[in-house]
């Protein structure tokens, strides 16, 4: 009896730490002859469910020599980035995988990285569409590339919108200086557009929003910015090079920004306010100027809501306001790239030249179809014009399942073919307002406004981290009144702000610049 | 030396008596043990990449170049590095404060409730907020708080006052954060004191009532007593880790409006360290909160031992 | 047993005025309780309910009428293959994990509780410095890529299988019970082992189940651990789908994508979080059952 109690525990006990040891198995990789590639990628929905076992670009890839496996990047891009680098510190990155530029610049400088500098000739379709001298300087390193850049984001689909229903309410023009902006905004605010007879709606609506190259508070505040020629986080140009910060018109954008702020003319719950609330907020009605992008605006799923609550409603693409100077901008056009990387273990073990193939096969025709509409007949079929249109039901690719075999859409697409473009934005009806609509008029309309041309400020250096927040907090707190803006205070902010490493920030920027010829 | 050999002889054979008596103890903790040495000790010693200029293990941990104590410079003399530490004891202070005197008050009601239907449904209820994320918590705190539209606020303009940004100011932000997260915690830290009521004699009750002590008395003299020793544990537990101020919960709320007093060493170490992959930083920062937390332990375990009879060790 | 208790308790002794204030005091202080906890989680609630045609503020969608209810967010939630693989990952990491922790525990914390044990100072001392130094997510991830530990469901329970504040917890209630019940086992002829289980764990149900629940719920809202560990997309549990429902909706360069048919953002957030918690949401009543007053005394007695 004492003895099997004995034997029955330590038993239990082997069998709570066998996990440990199971663990030791891993996968073990067949001897198949087939090139094993390990795949970090941005899924297009990460939220839907992985690729399907059965999707047949496996088949094919293995057909060509190479047993992919893919797995998707968490969404959120901090998350992205705590995972490769974290991964990078345990050698344990996967052979191929996508990075935002601050962590490609890391990983490269700690030698993770292959060089790719004679790999791109192994991929001639997709350089000719992708790979320009700008792309390659963007992964270069004293004269190396060490990733491939690739185009992330359709470029310039934002604009300052404006709700045209509230205007022609109210009688008022569409605003082209900053000033008839401001009285757009005071009319939104106190004069009830909506006529609902209630106080409950602002002129602006924003929240926070900070990339590397639109500093706080961030892009939905470029508009205000780009008329006072403060937008972006740089001046490029080659005669006024420098932080906008420093220039003394940021400090009247500063003036501007308290005058709505104080005038009640803003959306108070701007600082609050995460993405999603804001794009909740204005579906609501709550105010009627921003700047937006042209699918969160006008795809039909997005739409929809607005659509139902205000059958009036319109959203119109307006031209940013001129400033005091003559300024205008919608803000800082960027190309938006984000690099795939070949890791150095992958490049040791030979595996760079498979890993070409498959990137270049995601290039052009039956992989680009493939990865990014799915299976002809199936999951798509083409129109009259050749464009792809998803099937009815769930396995289309817009449907939920049919989402599950379009994952890799981001490594095939290049962002600005026709046929991209008419497939992701078709024309549609709205079902309440029974108005015709599409989201590519929208971005059509936001890419002919005035914008500032930012080639290269998205992969300029970045701020120490102290320097940033007190880049942040400072901005914010005057925003929010702790600190009274006055030009004695303004100046003792940037005074602390260049004693926390501004100005070396501002040269290391210069030479940045200089040296990838990207001042204009 | 004689004296002293007959004193090692005499060490050992105790020893060696009361390891054999307790033979059956030591065998159950030794596979704990083991697993504290690969799991946590392991981890401790690759600590050590504080100290060096570690990039990958692909170049090796032990390889990497020593930097000597520059990671802990750094952190040391970050501009924020005051605010930053007030700020993380004001919060772990401040939550010890609020939320661990209301989950042990939620325990004893929950025990001493008569309603019989009234105590079950909040004991079965005042857990579950635990399972709301911080990120639907802000959800929620945006709409009672927001400035805008806010439940609270709209109150106040309805009584005539001027709305109150709470998010984003930095005089109502610290208790924001503190009672948000008594709210959503303490049901679940009183679930510990509640299984601790259980273990009280009844017997006791009995006796009291027998002298003619009242409710208020027996809470006083049995109830609480009775608990003393988790409480005692609990807030030593704490004050060990006093410099862990609730990562996911200021990370959601705070903006750089509330820096000033919303930044605490975590969020700072995941923005500089974490993030920008500074990983040496970070493990700098964690054992300078770790040897602070060691002193302040052995210090109130020391007093603990003293005043209230129960310690850690 | 248990009724006698509660007639010791109401009746034995007519009640004072201090005894009714006391009562009143409980009974305010319990319903003030309950309406702060009902408040978010009925707001939380109908949030799931709201359907895509809602418009309103956040106050009026806490009073829409139940006929109004929309169920899209969860059937979309449940009828979504990458909701349902998650949630088989975490329950497999749920049952797994809590063995394994609560195997490790009990034994270190009964043997940290007994009296007298050689070295126990020692011990303990050695348990607390690994939580005291929490050096932070990467030197531990060095160690699970060296056991080759990445990309198994086991490498999110097991860096933190023994929490060392759950095991000093559940020492401080072993410690609790009488030292007469071991010392007269002991005089039985029962060793240790046999004393652990025999008569600590049966009066140790409330407690076990208690650090079973903390440890169950730790591992089931765990997210840096998988975010880092996990990486296969068929291994993903609950918490980490969970993030990309509640924060990449709209992080997405395809914005004109929707994951999830016809129900509005914020009640598939919602719907996700209720649904997520499902499981600890029906093994707390169960615990619940083992919170019985006075187990010691029916022990000691009988």
């Amino acid at each position: 009896m004492k003895t099997r109690t004995t034997l029955i525990i330590l038993l239990a006990l082997l069998t709570a730490i066998s996990p440990v040891f199971a663990g030791g198995s891993k996968e073990a990789k067949a001897d198949d002859g087939l090139t094993h590639i390990e795949m970090w990628y941005n899924a297009t929905q990460t939220e839907v469910g992985p690729l399907p076992n059965d999707w047949v670009g496996y088949d094919i890839l293995r057909d060509m020599g190479i047993e992919l496996d893919a797995s998707s990047l968490p969404s959120s891009t901090t998350d992205q980035d705590m995972k490769v680098q974290a991964a990078a510190a345990a050698n344990e990155l996967p052979d191929f995988f996508v990075a935002n530029r601050e962590v490609w610049v890391r990983l490269a400088n700690n030698g993770m990285l292959a060089d790719v500098t004679d790999l791109y000739e192994l991929m001639p379709e997709r350089t000719a569409i992708m790979f320009d001298q700008d792309a390659i300087n963007f992964t270069t390193i004293d004269g190396r590339s060490y990733g491939f850049a690739t185009p992330s984001i359709i470029t310039m689909n934002e604009g300052l919108v404006i709700r045209k229903d509230w205007l022609d309410n109210l009688g008022l023009e569409v605003p082209t200086t900053l000033d008839e902006l401001f009285d757009v905004m005071y009319a939104f605010t106190y004069n009830d557009p909506d006529g609902n007879g209630r106080n409950d709606t602002w002129g602006y609506g924003a929240f926070i929003e900070e990339t590397i190259y639109e500093s706080y508070p961030g892009r939905r505040f470029e508009p205000l910015m780009g008329a006072f020629g403060v937008d972006g986080t740089w001046d490029m140009s080659k005669d006024s090079f420098g932080l906008q910060i420093h220039k003394p018109e940021f400090y009247d954008y500063m003036v501007f920004m308290k005058k709505i702020i104080d005038a009640g003319v803003i959306d108070p719950n701007w600082m609050a306010y995460k993405k999603d609330d804001f794009r909740a907020a204005w579906k609501q009605g709550k105010f009627g100027i921003m700047r937006e992008q042209n699918a969160a605006l006008h795809a039909q799923n997005n739409y929809a809501p607005f659509d139902a609550n205000f059958p009036e409603g319109e959203w119109i693409v307006i031209e940013p306001p001129y400033g005091p100077t003559g300024l205008r901008s919608v803000g800082p056009a960027v190309r938006g790239l984000r690099i795939w990387c070949i890791s150095a273990d992958a490049a040791d073990a030979g595996k760079a030249e498979k890993i070409c193939e498959l990137f270049e096969w995601m290039a052009h025709d039956e992989g680009y179809f493939l990865c990014g509409w799915g299976q002809e007949g199936i999951n798509y079929v083409l129109d009259e014009n050749g464009i792809p249109v998803s099937t009815e039901g769930d396995i289309g690719f817009e449907g939920p399942i049919g989402q599950t075999y379009i994952q890799l859409r981001s490594m095939a697409f290049n962002y600005t073919s026709e046929t991209e473009l008419l497939s992701r934005y078709p024309v549609y009806t709205c079902e309440n307002s029974g108005k015709e609509m599409s989201a590519l008029w929208t971005l059509r309309d936001m890419q002919s406004k005035t914008w500032t041309p930012a080639n290269g400020m998205d992969s300029m250096p970045i701020p120490g981290n102290d320097l940033k927040t007190y880049y942040q907090q400072g901005l914010a707190e005057f925003f929010t009144g702790a600190r009274e803006l006055t030009p004695e205070n303004w100046q003792a902010f940037i005074d602390q702000l260049d004693k926390l490493g501004a100005t070396a920030w501002e040269q290391e920027g210069y030479d940045y610049a200089v040296a990838n010829s990207y001042l204009v | 030396m004689d004296g002293k050999n007959l004193r090692d002889k005499n060490y050992w054979g105790k020893l060696k008596k009361d390891v054999a008596r307790q033979k059956w103890i030591y065998m159950l903790i030794v596979l704990p043990l083991v697993y504290y040495f690969i799991f946590k000790y392991i981890p401790l010693w690759n600590a050590q990449i504080a100290f060096r200029n570690f990039k990958s293990v692909r170049y090796g941990i032990t390889t990497s170049p020593w930097v000597g104590m520059e990671n802990f410079y750094e952190f040391v003399t970050s501009h924020y590095f005051w605010s930053l530490i007030r700020n993380t004891l004001m919060y772990s202070v401040g939550k010890i404060i609020v939320s661990l005197p209301l989950s042990i008050i939620l325990a004893i009601a929950i025990y001493e409730c008569r309603h019989g239907a009234l105590r079950k449904v909040v004991q079965t209820l005042a857990y579950l907020p635990h399972f709301l994320s911080w990120v639907i918590m802000y959800g929620i705190l945006l709409s009672l708080f927001a400035p805008g539209d806010g439940i609270i606020n709209d109150l106040i303009k309805f009584f005539g006052g001027q709305p109150i940004d709470f998010l984003t100011n930095a005089k109502a932000f610290p208790w924001l954060v503190i009672f948000s997260d008594a709210w959503k915690e303490m049901g679940w830290s009183a679930i510990i004191f509640i299984a601790a009521l259980m273990g009280i004699d009844v017997s006791l009750f009995e006796a009291a009532m027998v002298e003619g002590a009242n409710s208020w008395q027996r809470v006083k003299y049995i109830t609480f007593p009775a608990i003393k020793p988790v409480i005692v544990t609990v807030l030593l537990l704490k004050i060990g880790t006093i410099f862990e101020a609730g990562f996911n919960q200021i990370f959601m709320l705070y903006s750089p409006a509330v820096y000033s007093v919303g930044d605490i060493i975590d969020t700072w170490v995941y923005r500089q360290g974490l993030l920008e992959g500074q990983f040496g930083l970070a493990t700098a920062a964690g054992l300078f909160k770790g040897l602070i937390g060691m002193l302040l332990l052995f210090l109130s375990n020391y007093l603990s031992k003293k005043y209230t009879e129960s310690s850690l060790f | 047993m248990k009724k006698k208790n509660k007639q010791i308790t109401s009746v034995a002794v007519k009640p004072t005025a201090a005894d009714r204030g006391f009562n009143i005091f409980v009974d305010i202080f319990m319903v003030f309780i309950l309406i702060v906890i009902v408040l978010p989680l009925w707001s939380t609630l109908t949030l799931s309910f709201r359907p895509d045609t809602f418009i309103g503020t956040y106050t009026e969608g806490m009073f829409l009428p139940p006929w109004e209810w929309s169920f899209a967010a969860y059937e979309s939630l449940l009828g979504n293959d990458g909701f349902l693989i998650a949630f088989w990952n975490s329950i497999k990491i749920l049952v797994e994990g809590v063995v394994c922790a609560l195997i490790l525990t009990i034994p270190l914390a009964y043997g940290l509780s007994v009296r007298n044990l050689r070295g126990k100072k020692f011990i303990t001392i050695f348990v607390l410095v690994p939580y005291i130094f929490n050096v932070g997510i990467i030197p531990v991830y060095l160690l699970i890529a060296k056991l080759g530990l990445t990309n198994h469901l086991e490498s999110v329970f097991l860096p933190v299988a023994i929490s060392t504040y759950n095991c000093i917890i559940m020492r401080s209630f072993f410690e609790g019970i009488p030292n007469e019940l071991r010392e007269s086992a002991s005089i039985d002829g029962c060793n240790e082992l046999q004393i652990l289980i025999r008569i600590i764990l049966p009066l140790s149900k409330a407690i076990i189940m208690t650090i079973g629940l903390y440890y169950g719920v730790a591992f089931w809202n765990d997210y840096f651990r998988p975010m880092l560990y996990l990486t296969r997309d068929y291994l993903r549990p609950l918490p980490i789908l969970l993030r990309n429902i509640l924060l990449a909706a709209g992080m997405n360069e395809f914005v004109e994508a929707r994951a999830f048919g016809n129900a509005p953002v914020e009640a598939i957030k919602a719907a996700s979080v209720f649904l997520s918690a499902i499981p600890m949401v029906i093994a707390y009543p169960f615990i619940q059952k083992y919170f019985t007053k006075g187990t010691l005394l029916g022990s000691v007695k009988g």
